[in-house]
Parts: structure tokens; sequence; C-alpha cells
């Protein structure tokens, strides 16, 4: 039999990698995210409901209409056969379903803070520290471009142990917003390799 | 049988498909040898979903938004596709997420981008 | 071959998934996390399976770990009023053993046997969004994730659900190396009250790493033992939990002086309010799903019911789905099914709800009474193992009276 293949698909053995960036609403995800896509940002609302109550005017029946959450990923072709995915994070909590999801397979997470609000992003350290093997790192946005607090204050407040890396980033700019994501993978790098297994349980 | 009259997979492969822990949000799918004649006889979201992956590789999540198709739905119908043969979950070529090389490709590959 | 697909791989979800694919049903089950997952991931009960729950795992041949887990023959409770002081106690034995497998042992496990089987399983955290477009892929829909935000399809009864806050802060530990009772050496389960305080329940249990010890503090909300909102390390939990027995019960301080968080993720903090919802989902004119387990019946495990009430919600549903044949799964059915399971339910969720506030004072009469009277405490043990017992004695002041005056020649105080 022979084989037939069309010149728009991409050889079989073309493969993905993914990163996710998350923390809470308005830190600047979508930004850092559409940075360095090669796409606009793909915003998934359609698919990312959830319930809420709606009563059918004609039969009077409780029914559920569904409003929708905004969640955006973009994509990268970093060579013939390799494809990197960036995925935010939906904010609220009760998707954690989802963040398991986002998070499953993943080679690095970044939770970005902003510092002026930077309670909107405890539940997604805590997510990293507590509920994922994903190795991740915490990055500043510097809205403004200047760095209005020291990252030691941050750390601090973030309660980070030793060992998450915290580095600023401006997620406007591609510069930064790649160099954020190499941090996050020479991370993983660091803390896989020596003598752990991947998927392995790190114990507090 | 009412309404839909998609014939499931598991009178192909007794309940087997082997889309088992690889159908992750970033994983690609593709279509191996596109079927116009297969893609007729589809239910539209099923067609939806076959017609943009014989395009070109894709992600589910890719598929998923762009076809309009929910999530749950998308990976069901990948897997019911793919355990026919008719679309190709793309093998993991490295161990893991955090295998050295995948990493090192990927930031060689980012600091070329930026 | 009728197609039904089942959201949800917990105790309910994997048990009726399991029943019937046995049947011969083409079954697809939603799960969030992959075996691999479940087993590394955070403990999400205790478990506490008793004889008539193991005997329906029994009858579909789903007892994997029947031997290696400890066989736990009965259940002592303890009034310690005040604090640190042993009012009285008693214990009862059961007829049949109990068991406690960590659920990321026998989730993971069942999902696997599952699989290998023929199941389908899509590994998908099922969101509302993904449920119109995949019940009309299926003949029958059914809802067993008790966790998430599917639950909000099923509206709140409030009829049935006294209470619209939690009722206790829970917290929960497994730990490797606690020592048996010397006066008590069999496994058994250990329930201590101390009045408007709260409960500590100890249990025999198996997790990944073999035989351990469950405990779980359930907290009066705003007293001394609602101190664990910090979610503390396991370790740290191990050390918090010495010292409220220390005070509390230094009975138990013994056993665990020496004991060993099994794993990085054994423990669990949360609470929530115990709720009885409507079992129909309605997602349009056309389509709806049925709930199932905790979905529908939520209890504070105060009186260890979780796991029991979904075997007996899967065994219910299992049958009914059975006897319908080919006919439809309206929602009419839907409704017929849940309330042959709410006939049962409804004794667990009025004895559970009443053991959460304060005692009513015949019922404080009977646990002093079982203290010296071993036939009222078999009879209280027993019915930990079926609640549906209680309505004939101890949930009605005259018939536990009755009851009482008919086994007062086995008291063994002094007349």
């Amino acid at each position: 039999m022979g084989l037939k293949s069309s010149p728009d698909s991409l050889p079989p053995h073309m493969t993905s990698a993914k990163i996710v960036v998350a923390g809470g609403f308005g830190v600047g995800k979508t930004t850092l995210v559409g940075s360095v896509s090669e796409i606009p940002p793909v915003n998934t609302e359609a698919w990312m409901t959830q319930a809420a109550k709606s009563v059918d005017p004609e039969t009077g029946a409780t029914g559920k209409a569904t409003t929708t959450v905004a969640m955006d990923f973009g994509r990268i072709t970093l060579a013939e056969d390799l494809v990197l995915y960036l995925f935010g994070t939906p904010g609220q909590a009760r998707f954690w379903p989802m963040w398991d999801d986002l998070s499953r397979g993943a080679s690095a997470a970044v939770v970005l803070v902003d510092t002026r609000r930077l309670d909107t992003s405890f539940a997604a350290v805590n997510y990293f520290e507590n509920d994922s093997d994903v190795p991740f790192i915490v990055a500043v946005n510097l809205f403004d471009g200047e760095q209005t607090h020291r990252l030691a204050e941050v750390r601090d407040a973030l309660q980070l142990t030793a060992e998450v890396p915290l580095v600023a980033c401006d997620a406007r700019d591609r510069g930064s917003a790649v160099a954020t994501l190499t941090a996050a993978l020479t991370h993983t790098m660091r803390r896989t390799s020596v003598g752990t297994t991947p998927g392995v349980l790190a114990t507090r | 049988m009412k309404g839909n009259p998609w014939v499931r997979p598991y009178v192909l492969t007794s309940g087997r498909t082997t889309t088992r822990h690889r159908l992750f949000m970033h994983t690609l799918v593709s279509v191996p040898d596109f079927d116009p004649a297969f893609a007729d006889r589809l239910p539209p979201e099923a067609r939806s979903l076959y017609e943009r992956a014989g395009t070109t590789a894709e992600s589910v999540a890719e598929l998923s938004a762009h076809c309009g198709v929910s999530l749950g739905v998308t990976r069901v119908l990948i897997g019911d596709m793919a355990a026919r043969g008719r679309m190709i979950i793309n093998p993991d070529t490295y161990s893991s997420p955090y295998d050295e090389r995948l990493l090192r490709r990927v930031i060689h590959g980012l600091k070329e981008f930026a | 071959m009728r197609r039904i697909l089942i959201v949800g791989a917990g105790q309910a979800g994997l048990q009726l998934a399991l029943s019937l694919l046995a049947e011969g049903y083409a079954v697809t089950v939603m799960s969030a996390r992959t075996p691999e997952e479940i087993r590394a991931g955070r403990i999400m009960s205790t478990q506490c399976m008793f004889g008539p729950s193991l005997q329906i795992e029994r009858e579909r041949g789903l007892n994997l770990w029947e031997e290696q887990a400890p066989k736990i023959v009965a259940q002592r409770l303890t009034l310690a009023d005040p604090p640190g002081t042993a009012a009285f106690g008693f214990v009862g034995r059961w007829d049949a053993y109990a068991q406690s497998v960590d659920q990321r042992v026998k989730m993971a496990g069942w999902l696997e046997l599952f699989e290998s089987r023929g199941g389908e399983v899509v590994y998908h955290g099922v969101m509302t969004s993904d449920l119109e477009g995949l019940s009309a892929m299926y003949d029958l829909t059914i809802i067993a994730a008790g966790k998430g935000d599917l639950v909000e399809l099923f509206d709140r009864d409030d009829a049935r659900s006294p209470y619209d806050r939690p009722q206790r802060a829970l917290s929960c530990v497994y730990l490797h190396g606690d020592t048996l009772m010397p006066e008590y050496p069999e496994p058994h389960v250990r329930i201590t009250a101390f009045p408007g305080v709260g409960e500590l329940i100890f249990m025999p249990g198996y997790t990944n790493t073999g035989p351990c010890g469950i405990l779980l503090w359930e907290a009066v909300p705003g007293g001394p033992l609602d101190c664990w909102d910090d979610k503390p390390s396991p370790e740290e939990h191990r050390d918090r939990t010495l010292d409220l027995m220390r005070s509390y019960a230094p009975w138990e301080y013994e056993r665990w002086v020496d004991s060993e968080p099994t794993d990085g993720r054994c423990t669990l903090y949360g609470g929530y309010a115990p709720v009885v919802r409507r079992p129909v989902g309605r997602l349009s004119a056309s389509s709806h799903v049925l709930g199932m387990a905790d979905v529908v019946v939520a209890n504070d495990p105060v009186t260890g019911q979780g796991s029991n009430n979904a075997a007996r919600s899967a065994d219910v549903y299992f049958r009914s789905i059975l006897e319908r044949g080919e006919k439809p799964f309206d929602p009419e059915w839907m409704q017929r099914t849940f309330d042959a399971y709410w006939d049962f339910a409804q004794h667990v969720c009025a004895y559970t709800n009443m053991m959460l506030g304060p005692l009513p004072e015949h019922v404080q009469g009977i646990l002093a009474t079982a203290a010296h009277n071993p036939a009222v405490a078999y009879r209280f043990a027993k019915g930990y193992t079926d609640p549906s017992d209680f309505r004939h004695w101890l949930m009605d002041p005259e018939k536990a009276e009755a009851f009482l005056a008919s086994v007062a020649d086995q008291s063994t105080a002094a007349p």
C-alpha cells in the first residue's frame, strides 16, 4: 500500500511541549502569552463555563444557563518537529480540575504576580507548592517597567521556600517573557536532574 | 437507537482505546490519510474535528477551541477516531516532559525565537 | 448495548462502572486523574467500609485488598468529659469486619481493573459546559463527581437540608507506627467525643505503603480543635495532633507518640455543609443527567457513612439500570431511581445530622447505658453498619426506652 501524504500535514513524529502560566486575575498572563505566541492568543471562552441558575420562562422549571470564564493559550513553533504551547490558567480556584488538566504533562510553570495585589496569586503558588508535581518559578510582572518592591520582600510575602526561583519580568516584552520561560525550564532541569525521577512526589 | 447514528468504537476495539495518558491539552493530533467520504458520514462535531486535523496537526486544545466543540466531547471523539485508525495521536518523542533533551531543545528554540 | 457515561472515578462511579461492564453495558468513565496521579496524589477520605458495603464489593469481584487491609472488628466509643478525662466508654463488636483501603490505592486499582476489563476511560475533568454535548452521545449520563462544580447542576433540597454551613472543621492524617491498645489489641475504630468541642476518630487503614492509622479531627467551628486553617505539613499535623491528644485524650497520645506520616500528601483539610440535592440535573428540555452518591446526598463524615453511602447508591442505581432494560432513562426513571436510594439514605442523614448537634437527652442516656450493657453497645455499633436500624430505637425516645427495658437484664452494672 502506497503512503499518501498530504503536503499540509506535519510529520507524525511532530511533538509538543507545554509551559503553564498561572496567577490571579489581571496579573498579565494573557500579555505574557501574547508577547511570545506566533498566533493571536486563543481565547477559549466558549468551552469554559460554569453552572448558574436560570428559570425557564415557559415551564417555570429550573435549568442551568452558562456563564463564561476566559482562558487563553498561545503557540510557538520552535522547530519543524517541535511546538511549544503556553497555557494560561483560569483565575478562580473553583476551576482546579481545569488546573490539573492544564498542568498535566507540562515541562514547567510560571506563577505571575503583580506586587500591587500579591494576594490574587496566593492560590496559584499554593497549588504548585502542594498539589502539583510540575516545577515552578515565580515571576514578578513589572507593569510600569520598574521594580517597586524588592524581590526579597515579595519572597517573604508569598512565603516562598528558598528552592523556588523568583525573577522579575516585563510581560509585554518578548525578550523578557522568553527569559522568564527559559528560567522556568532551567529550573525544571535542575530540579529533575539531581537524582529525582519525574513524577515522584517532592516530600515537604 | 435514538438520535445519534454514531457507532461507538467499542464494537471495534472492545472498549480498548490506546489514548490513555496521552490526550493532554497540548497533545498533537493529525489525520494520516484524509478520507472525504468518511468525513461526509460523520456527525457535525466529529466532522469538524476530523476536517480540521486533516489540514494540519493541532493540539487537542486548539481543535476544541477552533471547532467550538467542548473539550470533553473533543477528547471522546478523538479517542474514538484514533481507535478506528482515522486519527493519529502523535506519540511522545521524549520519555517525559522533564526529559533533558526536550528541555534543552525548547530553551534553545526560545532563545533563537527571541 | 446501552451506552452509559459515568462522570467521576470514586467509590460510587467506579463501583457502578465495573458492575455495569460485567453485565455487558458499554461504559465510559470520565476521570479527572490517571491512576498514577491518584496514587501519588492527596488522600481523599477516611473511607471506612462496613460489612454490608464490603459484601456488595465481594459480590462484584471488586474486593482486591481484602487480604492486605486490616480487618476492623469493632467500634469503641469514649466520652471525654471534661476533656482529658474518659467519663465512660464501650466497645461494640460487629457481625462482619470493616476495612478502610486508602482511596488512592483503591480508585487507582479499580480504574486499571476497569480498563483491563474493556471499559473506556477518558481522562478529562468534566465541566458543566461539556455535559450537553456528552450526554447526547450516551443513553444515560450519571454524575458521580461530588467535589467539583458539577454538583451545582443539582438544586439543593431545602426541606431535606437542615444545615446551611459546615458543622465541623475537618482535618485528617494518615500515620505509620501507632501502637495497639493493650485492653483491646484487635483492629477497631475508636470514636472519642468531646461534648461541644468535637470528635477524634481513628481507624486502621491500608495505604500505598501498607497498613496505617487514619486519624480524623472533627472540630466544632470556632472551638479549640478548630486549629487547622494554616493547613500544616504532615509532620506539623502529627505534632499538633500529639499536643491536642495530650490534653484532650492522653490515652491516645500514648498510641501515637512514635508515629510518622505515611507520605508527603497524607493530610486533608476542609469541611462542608451537609446537603441533599435534587437528583435530576436539567441541561435542556430534552437533556438530563442523574446525580449519584455525595453529589446528591452529602453528610458530614462524623458517622463514617460517606463511602458506605456511595456503595449503597451505586448498588441501587445498578439494579435500577438493569431493571430498566431497553426503556429510556427519562427524568421520571431518574427520580424513581434516586427515591429508591433515598429510602435508605434518609436514615443516614437523620442520624448523622442528629450527631452533629447537641445530643438529645435520651441519646445521652443510651450511650451511658451502653457502657454497662453489652446488648446496647452491640446494637449501637451495628447501627453504624446499617443506620436504618436506628429508626427502630435510638431516633425515637419511646422506642429507645422500650428497647432499653427489653435488654435491662443484660446489664453488668450493680443494680
